[in-house]
């Protein structure tokens, strides 16, 4: 906040209940020519005697850097505390008069807009100037009672949470530390890594090739352990989150392993005394292991631990260790975190298989999913890497995949959406298998192969390597004999098949999983039609959530692979980034709450599409970074306890009084609130020189939510013979927007004011000559009516 | 589960139960008697016209016409919730019932109709009745009372071994309201369970169709019963029974069974039984009197012998 801004505060202590105690405001109004775009229509010399200020001057060009100097110094030497731009729209250069005008506060600074409102849209010179007059007497009206404000900064904690430690987690937690964010990386399993981990070799295809995974993804491992700003939590879950201004307060809770994990050496010999056997997650229960354990090899944090459940605390492992790092009366601990920001990286879970019974997944043992191939295709798997039937240790003739198990399903236990995936994922098996073990066939039964881009060569390359496509969805997977038998129509040949095989993978669909959706639940966060966690808007608000600094990405989000996890965690981490760095700048309109008269209602809360409001500790809460001082909530609170900064309620008065004064006798005006996208439309009609009656005036409000019954009253009482108000519908309001609608609507039905004296329209920016179409029937309309 | 109902039971009859297994029926009201149920059947009752509709004879119109005057007699009595014996009643009513209650030219054209034959009392109006509460499957009694029926049961099957063919009218048209998972029914299983029988979980062409298809049993013979014959092959030596819960499936393999023995010139050791056939012999019911198996195809009798009933029919 600059010196001056805060003088001006002090000077000005304002609030509605106290106007009129002070010396009347010294209001400056410059005029602009707009080098004959304003001057050619209006009659400026007629403008300026008409207006009644404390100074009026006219300018050529007023944008000018030129000009810069005359408001400064008529501001210096007037000692003006207010100033009226008459010139062109604040959307173009509303920033630049309050520069030139930075004496003062910029909230000090108003701007009417007498070319695209006036001398653009109008060509009868005499009621245009008439109309410009009332335009600016009206903006001096308006500033008169404007007060000063700040700017709103919220300097977020530099911190973040990172939930979920796969590798979109990694990779965010990562580019994170690497900017200087202490970032803490929580994750429900023993060890980070994810899938990644799990699958052995990802696909390339700018190499055409299958890289090693965990090759690729232990360096990054690596660099995560040892980085000073990540603080990896394993075992650990969300409790609670609570949310403030600045940061979040996440309360954890770190499960037991019954092993101190910084006195563990990860020897190994507690495993060998330990006897109980366990199915395998890591081998897809395809293998067992002890119930203390280490996940994999490579396992981050390098230690063992206890798995709870099954173990039958024997104590024997304890006694065998020698670092006494064993210990059954470890206790899960609690952890308070604060972080400013947080990702949510949490990953998918696997399709359930067996809601597929006529796949037989479970009925026969040589039917396994993509994920059990790749264990199997694993050099650290059960079989070594060998391509070998779970079933008889054999090696099979033959392999037939079945693509969308579980996806592109529009029965009611299926996924509607594709699982973006598994055509590679199919493909790339095929193609280890044809490398590796060239004796046995592969046949891929698909819907569509989806291999967009330049996976598109990878498909060539695989299909070059000898596999069969088959256009057809199985329909049951049977036994014969020894042989696996699996039931399509090859839809392009239209003929039904048998094919008899060894071995049957199903590509089991991308689900959104359980923990992600508590997660979403603990921030507030929305979820898509699919229950994955929505992005607040999929083009210009990717990895954006619904909640301000909550973001997300990887398969959290919807599913896709592990380029394009990559991608949006580094999306991810760049917008956590942007808000640490700068903070945030929020300008009003925003609405704050006056916690004294605030009852806890909550009605803010549950109106508010932009999840601005919250309840802190104790009290209902702004973030002012995601309110969009619509006045949504204001017109709600049964405690009047909420407040609009920076479009107060005498403001709008007097700018309504003022564009309806001066009325002659069967003279029609028509109020336009006009939000911003309605506004920008406004604009466009002018610079299209498209034309309407001067009967329209403009009033730029930041959405119809802000409008009161009383407001409505106002304009009707002092003259307006129509109100017409144009808004973007925008998506997360609509429910506000119905409910302000019908208050309206209503208010002017009890007035007994007809009722198509008030309008509504929904304005979209591009449609401006719908808009003006809109201005002039209402005009029509009003003018045959009277 | 959705709600199943008790009383108040408009046993809806079935042409193809009446004319082919009227044992159906019987063993039905034999269990319904037993466990308390409390039903009516309407002699006044028309046809469902399912047949016909399946074999393209009968338009939507007459089917809702005729559904329509079937639905005031359930009014009339008070027995609003229909149970159907067959799952293409079933299905029917259902469309019929949607289809009146969203369709608002459907419903005028119907009562239309009925004003012109001087039958304006039975018009239907939107919301009389719904799909999901007021139609229902026998199955779906006997399944919502299966541990009532597991204590009545007096017939020892622990060594009788019982596959399940669920009908498509039951489980495919209305997916979403069959009572066990659509895609891997259970009803008949659990209930064959509950009789104390062995029950095979899956079987090769478990969830494929009997083969009639309707007209497809004549217009396509051997594309039909190519699909009747995978499914008996399949079952060869792997059960007893098949478990029915639709006469057109029933009649469709039990009719075509000893066709299908005479070109493999050997005997499939299979019967079929419908559930309630089944049910009510197991609670006792007299096999001829009752269960009506002298009008299978494939003969009963063998069963019986191994389950050690005997008929006290002289």
């Amino acid at each position: 906040m600059s010196t001056t801004q805060s003088k001006l505060e002090k000077n000005h202590p304002l609030s509605k209940d106290q106007e009129d105690t002070r010396n009347p405001e010294k209001v400056g109004v410059f005029l602009c020519r707009c080098g004959g775009n304003i001057s050619h229509t209006v009659d400026m010399a007629k403008l300026k005697d008409s207006i009644q200020a404390e100074f009026v001057g006219e300018f050529e060009n007023l944008c000018s850097l030129d000009c810069r100097r005359h408001i400064r110094e008529e501001i210096i030497e007037r000692d003006l505390d207010r100033v009226v731009i008459a010139a062109c729209s604040p959307i173009t250069h509303l920033k630049t008069f309050q520069n030139y005008a930075d004496l003062l506060n910029p909230y000090m600074v108003e701007m009417v807009n007498i070319r695209e409102q006036c001398s653009w849209v109008h060509s009868d010179s005499e009621k245009a100037t008439k109309k410009a007059i009332e335009l600016t007497q009206a903006g001096v009206e308006k500033v008169k009672k404007a007060l000063a404000l700040d700017k709103i900064i919220r300097q977020t904690e530099k911190s973040a949470a990172v939930f979920g430690g796969g590798i979109s987690g990694i990779t965010a937690a990562l580019s994170l530390a690497n900017q200087g964010v202490k970032t803490c990386i929580i994750e429900k399993n023993p060890t980070i890594g994810g899938n990644m981990v799990k699958i052995g070799k990802v696909f390339s295809p700018e190499k055409l090739a299958e890289e090693c995974s965990l090759c690729i993804l232990n360096p990054i491992i690596n660099e995560v352990i040892n980085h000073k700003n990540i603080r990896i939590l394993t075992k650990t879950n969300l409790l609670r989150a609570g949310r403030r201004s600045t940061h979040f307060k996440i309360i954890l809770e770190k499960e037991t392993g019954f092993v101190h994990e910084d006195l563990c050496i990860a020897c190994g010999r507690c495993v060998e005394v330990c006897p109980v056997d366990v199915p395998d997650e890591w081998n897809q229960k395809m293998t067992t292991r002890k119930a203390i354990y280490k996940p994999f090899s490579q396992a981050v944090p390098d230690v063992y631990t206890i798995d709870l459940e099954n173990c039958i605390r024997c104590g024997k492992c304890e006694k065998v260790c020698t670092m006494g790092a064993i210990n059954f009366n470890l206790k899960s601990e609690v952890i308070p975190l604060k972080a400013g920001n947080v990702i949510i990286a949490t990953g998918h879970e696997s399709f359930d298989l067996n809601k597929r019974p006529e796949y037989g997944y479970h009925r026969f043992v040589d039917v396994i999913s993509q994920m059990d191939l790749a264990r199997i295709l694993g050099v650290n798997g059960p079989t070594q890497g060998e391509l070998l039937k779970i079933s008889d240790g054999k090696r099979p003739d033959r392999v037939v995949m079945v693509q969308c198990t579980g996806s592109r399903d529009e029965k009611d236990d299926g996924k509607r959406y594709c699982s973006k995936v598994c055509c590679m994922v199919a493909l790339k098996h095929a193609s280890i298998i044809r490398e590796r073990f060239p004796e046995t066939e592969v046949v891929i039964c698909y819907t569509d192969m989806r291999t967009v881009g330049m996976y598109e060569n990878y498909l060539r390359y695989v299909q070059d390597k000898g596999i069969k496509l088959i256009r057809g969805r199985p329909g049951e997977v049977s036994k014969k004999d020894d042989k696996l038998l699996v039931r399509v129509e090859d839809t392009l040949e239209r003929k039904p098949l048998e094919i008899e095989t060894d071995m049957v993978v199903l590509s089991e669909a991308i689900e959104p999983s359980p923990s992600t959706m508590r997660i979403a639940q603990k921030f507030n966060v929305g979820l898509s039609q699919d229950l994955f966690i929505k992005e607040k808007h999929s083009k210009i608000k990717p990895v954006n959530t619904d909640m301000e600094r909550v973001f997300v990405c990887g398969t959290a989000q919807g599913p896709k692979d592990i380029t394009d996890s990559v991608s949006q965690a580094n999306a991810a981490a760049a917008k956590v980034s942007e808000q640490i760095k700068n903070g945030t700048e929020a300008e009003p309109p925003v609405a704050v709450i006056k916690t004294s008269r605030c009852n806890l209602c909550g009605k803010c809360m549950d109106i508010c599409g932009f999840k601005a409001v919250y309840r802190d500790e104790e009290n209902m809460a702004v973030d002012p970074m995601a309110c969009r001082g619509c006045g949504a909530c204001a017109g709600l609170c049964p405690q009047e306890a909420i407040e609009i900064k920076g479009i107060n309620d005498l403001e709008l008065y007097a700018q309504i009084k003022g564009l309806l004064s001066d009325k002659k006798e069967k003279e029609i005006r028509i109020l336009a609130f006009l939000d911003n996208v309605g506004y920008t439309a406004a604009d466009t009609i002018g610079n299209n020189r498209l034309c309407y009656p001067e009967a329209i005036r403009i009033i730029k409000i930041p959405s119809i939510n802000r409008i009161m019954p009383h407001h409505l009253m106002y304009a009707f009482e002092h003259g307006a013979d129509g109100v017409l108000m144009a808004e973007y519908p925008d998506e997360c309001m609509l429910e506000a927007h119905k409910a302000k609608i019908k208050e309206l609507n209503e208010s002017v039905k009890n007035q007994g004011i007809p009722s198509d004296r008030l309008r509504f329209y929904k304005a979209y920016a591009p449609h401006y000559r719908g808009l003006a179409q809109q201005f002039t029937r209402f005009f029509e309309d009003i003018a045959a009516s009277n | 589960m959705k709600k199943i109902p008790y009383e108040n039971i408009l046993l809806f009859k079935s042409c193809l139960v009446n004319v082919e297994y009227p044992g159906v029926e019987s063993s039905t009201r034999y269990i319904f008697d037993k466990l308390g149920v409390e039903y009516r059947v309407d002699p006044d009752q028309s046809c469902c016209t399912g047949l016909g509709y399946y074999y393209d004879l009968f338009d939507q119109l007459s089917t809702t016409a005729l559904a329509v005057r079937n639905f005031y007699l359930a009014r009339r009595s008070g027995h609003e919730n229909i149970t159907t014996l067959c799952s293409t009643c079933y299905a029917i009513m259902k469309k019929t019932i949607k289809l009146l209650n969203s369709n608002e030219n459907a419903r005028q054209e119907v009562n239309d109709i009925l004003k012109k034959a001087g039958l304006s009392h039975m018009q239907y109006q939107a919301g009389d009745l719904s799909s999901e509460n007021n139609i229902f499957h026998v199955v779906e009694v006997f399944y919502s009372l299966k541990e009532q029926i597991a204590k009545k049961i007096k017939v020892d099957l622990s060594g009788i071994r019982i596959a399940s063919h669920h009908a498509c009218h039951y489980c495919k048209v209305y997916p979403e309201d069959s009572i066990t998972p659509f895609r891997n029914p259970m009803v008949l299983d659990e209930l064959a369970s509950s009789c104390g029988a062995q029950v095979v979980d899956w079987y090769d062409f478990k969830k494929a169709t009997c083969g009639a298809g309707f007209s497809q049993r004549f217009a396509n013979r051997d594309l039909s019963l190519s699909a009747t014959s995978d499914k008996l092959l399949a079952l060869e030596g792997e059960t007893d029974i098949l478990l029915h819960m639709c006469p057109n499936c029933q009649m469709q393999l039990d009719r075509y069974q000893p066709v299908l023995e005479k070109e493999l010139g050997r005997k499939l050791n299979l019967v079929h039984l419908n559930i309630a056939q089944l049910s009510a012999l197991a609670m006792g019911a007299d096999p001829y009197k009752i269960a009506g198996i002298q009008t299978h195809s494939v003969p009963v009798e063998g069963l019986l012998d191994k389950i050690k009933v005997h008929t006290n029919l002289e």
